[in-house]
Order: C-alpha cells, then structure tokens, then sequence
C-alpha cells in the first residue's frame, strides 16, 4: 500500500478491524472513511465504484534502478531524486503484484544459460519461481503466490531491484 | 581517489545532513530508506532514495549485507554510516573493503578494538591516558566485594555487555552492595542477555567532557576542542556545548592533549570522539570510551571552528591530507545544542510520535536547525524520537544561553510533544547558567518533580 499506510500502528489496526466487523453488521457494501490526508475503503466484495477506491498503492520509490543517477550537478539532481515513483503503465484490472521481497539484483533465469523462469502467458502455481534476487550472494526464489497467468514483466534481468518493487503481474485463474 | 557517489545508510536528521555535506562538495548521493522513510525529506533531496526494506530497523537499516549489496546495487563508491544504526559495525565496515566501497570512518579492526570496552580501556592505559579505578568485570558479589575492598564507595555497577543506563547502578553503602549487585545482574542479563557487571570508582560531582578529533590516512591527527555534555537524563544526552565551560585551562589542555595522543598512537583515521569523565572535586580526569563516528553533537564544534565535520569526513576517507594543522584551528564564541525528542517530560519522557501540525522553527542569525522534519511529517514510530537537533551561537555563553532561551520560545510545534519547554528549563537552572552543573543535574531536577517542587 502507499507509504502512509506503513505507519499505521497497532491500534489503528485495531480500529480498522471494528470497521470491518460495523460494516459488517450493517446492511451497506462499503465504507469509506477519509480523515485529512488518509483514506480507507472497507467493502463486502461488491465492486467499489470508480472515484471512491483508494488510491492504488505507489510503486517503490524510483525504479529505474541501472540508469546511473546523472553525472550533472545539482541542478538536474531533483529531478532524479525520490521524486513520485515513474508513471506506470495502466494497470489491468484484477492483476496480481509479485513483488521483491528483499532489494538487490533480480535474475530472470536460474543461470545465464538457461531459459527465464517465466515469460508473458506462463502458467504459473504459488510455488513457481519467477525469479531469483540475489544479494551479497545469497540468492532468493520469489514465488508466484498465486495461480494463473503471468501478464506482465515489470523489471529486466540483472537489474537491481528495490524492497517493495513490483517484479510481474499475474491473471489468477478464475 | 575521488568519491563521486555515496550511499548512506542512515535516516533522520543524519542522512539529511550528511546529503547536504555531499551537496556541497559535489558529491552524487543515494539514500537507503525504510518503507516508513519513502517519503521523508532525505529521500527527497538525496539525488535517489532506494527501498532497502520494511519499516522495522531490524529488517532495514540494521542489515549491514543489504546496505553494501544496494550501495554496488548503484554504483556507489562510497558509503556514509551516520550515527546509531550500523554505524559503529565492524562488520560493514568490512563488507564496503571487501567490496569495493569506501567506507567512510575508520577501518574494522579499529572499530572491532574501541568497540570493545575492555579493549579501548587497555589501549588507554598503554598511551599513559587515566581510566577510572575499578572497572574490572565481576561474576559475582564476592568479586564485587573484592574491587570495592580497593577502590572504596561510592562505586557505579553496570552492564559490561550494554549501554543506555540499563543495568547501572550507584552503591554508596556497604550494606547495599549484595542487593544492588543482584538487581543490576538480573536486569543486565534481561537487556543484553550478559549478566557480567562492571564495578568502578563513582564521581559524584562529575562532567562528561569529550574531544573531537580528526585524523587522516598519513598520520596527521587534530583535535576540534572538546564539548560538555553533561546535561543527561539516564545516560542520554539532552544539551550539548562547546567549548566546555569553567575548565581551568591547564586541564583543558591535557585532555585535548590525552585525545590526541590516543588517537595519533592508535594509527586512528576520520572523525571521532574521544569522551572523558570529569571529577571536578578532584580536577582530574578519565578515559570512559572512543566512539568512531560522526556523532549527534558534531554541530556544536562546527560552529565554533568553522570546520564542516561531515565534509572533512569525506575527504579523509577519499585519502586527502588534513587542510588543517592544530594551529589552523581558531575556537571562537560558544554553542549550545538541545536535542528536541518526540518524548513526554510529564509522563516519564514516553515517545510521542504522530503527525506534525505545525512546524515553525525559529530564525534568525546564529541558530541552526538539523532536522528532517516539515510540517505535515509523521513522526514514525518505528525509530529513535529526536526530531531536531536546534542549536544557537553566541559570542559568549551567557549569549548562546540567552539566544537559546529565546530560540526555544519561538518554535512552535504541534502534533507530537517535545521536549523542548524542559530543555528551557534545563539550561536557565542557575547551576547550569553558571557552569558549576554535574552529571546529575537532569535527574535531581526530575526528582525535585516528583516531589511537587519546582527546582
């Protein structure tokens, strides 16, 4: 989710857990709740009309990991700072992220030989490898998590990869 | 060798300083931050902010192979530890030489060695430096019995394993010592999992006083005077000066000079701090420990010696000479520095976070705000409270004090609590105004509370 909602504490936590179980009570599809710069919807399944839905969570902060950060001095360097994560390209509805699960480099494939894990229109299980991320040479599987299709691949083999960042985007089997 | 790219592996107020020093030598930066820190102010002005992890320090700022593995990860050639964090890891520092990446602070065998207090005490008493009598660690209460038997009371007993007040404890009676050695042990072994205590002479009218020194790779070692920091609550500074007040200045000179020698002998590279425990009765002074870092405090010798620390950090480690010899070094006027926390003074100094309302620091000639906070920062939980360090200059103390009272009266904060208004209070006790306070001045404060008078 976007980085506000990293700071939520225990106790909000436990707020919004007794919005869920009032809306629950209530004969209402959703609720939502937006307080001076946090919003939250809570619903029964009932698609959330356009307009009223959070906000989608913001990609990691920036992901063009390889481009060298620019050489110029200061005046270009906001430019290339922490600014809004990259305008993604339009998500597809009922997409599911995988994401890393630890920064450091992703590798596609289980070795420079071999061919990628997955590729668009794999099938794929929550036990599938999508990939490895290696760091300080560790290397991490990062599974699916889900079953279906992959859709997307968001990152290029070899890159380096922040915690949080998305990886690929799945169509889960219906 | 140049660094052109550095990482810092630190947040908070640190990183944002550290980012202004690269900044204005030219040098490219890149932030780690926490999923809590995407959006604070340090990854805003870093020239890149990289997420190294989830919020908890423990899974982020803590984890000293991520921090090197993100540093190559962006083709850093150097990296920053800050304070706190991995920043005295013998560890890192030895991850970034085997990688590549200069680390910018002493090497890993000199941290693993000051790291060590038993070490870093051996080491003072090789170069002839005073440590307090005692100080030998103790199993058991026959142990204690014996160092006591030599030193004499009052003793302070504490955890050899840890630091921040945990485990301490003060023994001024015989009859106490059995009671005060077993809660000591059992609360060491709580915090640190290590009941081993330390038993040493206890200085009842005591200063801490501390030496900045700067050294580089060709064995040219400087002091910056030194600073008192003996307004502390627990073991945790709270105000901060320099140059140290009411020290007759043959004294002053030997521990400079005691700071140097440790330093210069130890073969000692990059900023640190050589900190010392002033026995005013006695007028004599002991070595307590080296922290081999740029510490919170640094700002107030900036301010009296014109010398931007964090700056000279990097060039040091880039394998530049010193620019400065001793007599280069001119002290002028007088600095304070209070380290506001997001804490409660009336309910114990409980961590206040949440989201800062209102955010008006004041300005003026001569005050000096580090801070990563604006208005509209959620103070996260997650993290130490001090959200700003303000600091004022004065041509003389009383001025630095006067500036400060006044300085405090103008920032005005809403959202969490600070601790400011007891900072205020702190600095306009008389004892401090005249430069005769002590180690223990917060706590009898404290204690002056809590039984319903005003100090």
């Amino acid at each position: 989710m976007t980085s506000k909602f990293d700071t939520l504490s225990e106790a909000d936590i436990a707020r919004i857990g007794q919005l869920v179980e009032a809306l629950d009570k209530s004969g209402f599809d959703y609720l939502t709740l937006e307080l001076a710069d946090f919003r939250i919807t809570v619903g029964t399944g009932a698609a959330v009309p356009d307009g009223v839905a959070a906000a989608p969570p913001s990609p990691a902060a920036p992901v063009a990991a390889k481009a060298p950060v620019s050489a110029a001095p200061q005046a270009t360097a906001p430019a290339a700072g922490a600014a809004p994560a990259p305008a993604a390209e339009p998500v597809e509805e009922g997409l599911v992220d995988v994401v890393a699960t630890t920064m450091g480099r992703f590798y596609s494939r289980p070795d420079p030989k071999s061919d990628p894990f997955v590729t668009v229109g794999s099938e794929v299980t929550p036990e599938s490898s999508v990939g490895l991320i290696e760091v300080m040479k560790l290397f991490n599987a990062v599974t699916a998590g889900v079953t279906g299709t992959v859709a997307q691949i968001c990152v290029e083999d070899a890159q380096f990869v922040e915690y949080g960042q998305v990886l690929c985007r799945i169509r889960p089997s219906a | 060798m140049t660094i052109r790219r550095v990482f810092i592996a630190n947040r908070g107020e640190i990183a944002v300083r550290i980012i202004r020093a690269c900044q204005g030598l030219g040098i490219e930066s890149v932030l780690a931050v926490s999923e809590a820190d995407r959006d604070s102010l340090g990854a805003r002005i870093a020239d890149r902010a990289v997420c190294v992890g989830p919020a908890s320090a423990t899974e982020s700022y803590l984890i000293a192979k991520n921090m090197v593995a993100a540093a190559v990860g962006t083709d850093c050639d150097a990296l920053h530890p800050g304070y706190g964090f991995l920043a005295e890891s013998p560890d890192l520092a030895q991850l970034c030489a085997d990688n590549g990446v200069t680390f910018v602070g002493p090497s890993p065998e000199q941290i693993r060695r000051m790291g060590n207090k038993i070490e870093a005490r051996r080491l003072a008493e090789e170069f002839d430096i005073p440590t307090l009598p005692g100080s030998t660690r103790v199993g058991s209460y026959e142990e204690a019995s014996a160092v006591v038997a030599e030193t004499g009371l009052p003793v302070m007993i504490k955890a050899a394993a840890g630091g921040g007040g945990k485990g301490m404890r003060i023994v001024t009676g015989t009859g106490q010592l059995r009671d005060e050695f077993a809660r000591a042990a059992s609360e060491a072994g709580a915090a640190f999992g290590d009941s081993t205590l330390y038993v040493e002479k206890f200085i009842a009218n005591a200063r801490h006083v501390e030496v900045q020194v700067l050294a580089d790779s060709h064995g040219n070692v400087i002091h910056l005077g030194e600073r008192d920091c003996s307004l502390q609550r627990r073991h945790q500074k709270m105000v901060e000066e320099a140059p140290a007040p009411n020290l007759p200045e043959a004294l002053r000179d030997k521990i400079r000079e005691a700071a140097v020698r440790l330093a210069s002998r130890f073969g000692y590279r990059n900023a640190g701090t050589v900190e010392f425990i002033l026995d005013q009765d006695e007028g004599r002074f002991y070595f307590l420990e080296m922290n081999t870092r740029i510490q919170v405090e640094h700002p107030v010798t900036e301010m009296i010696t014109g010398i931007d620390l964090v700056e000279e950090q990097f060039r040091v480690a880039a394998g530049k000479t010193l620019r400065f010899a001793q007599d280069d070094i001119v002290f002028r006027g007088h600095a304070i520095e209070c380290r506001v926390n997001a804490e409660m003074p009336e309910e114990g100094f409980r961590p206040s976070p949440g989201r800062i309302s209102v955010w008006q620091p004041p300005q003026a000639p001569y005050i000096r705000l580090d801070s990563h906070c604006h208005e509209g920062y959620l103070v996260p939980m997650f993290y130490d409270s001090m959200i700003a360090k303000l600091i004022v200059y004065g041509t003389d103390r009383a001025e630095a004090i006067d500036r400060m009272t006044r300085a405090i009266d103008r920032f005005h904060i809403e959202g969490p609590a600070t601790t400011l208004a007891f900072q205020k209070r702190l600095i306009c006790e008389p004892a401090f105004r005249d430069g005769t306070m002590n180690t223990g001045l917060v706590d009898r404060m404290l204690a002056g509370n809590r039984e319903g008078k005003q100090p």
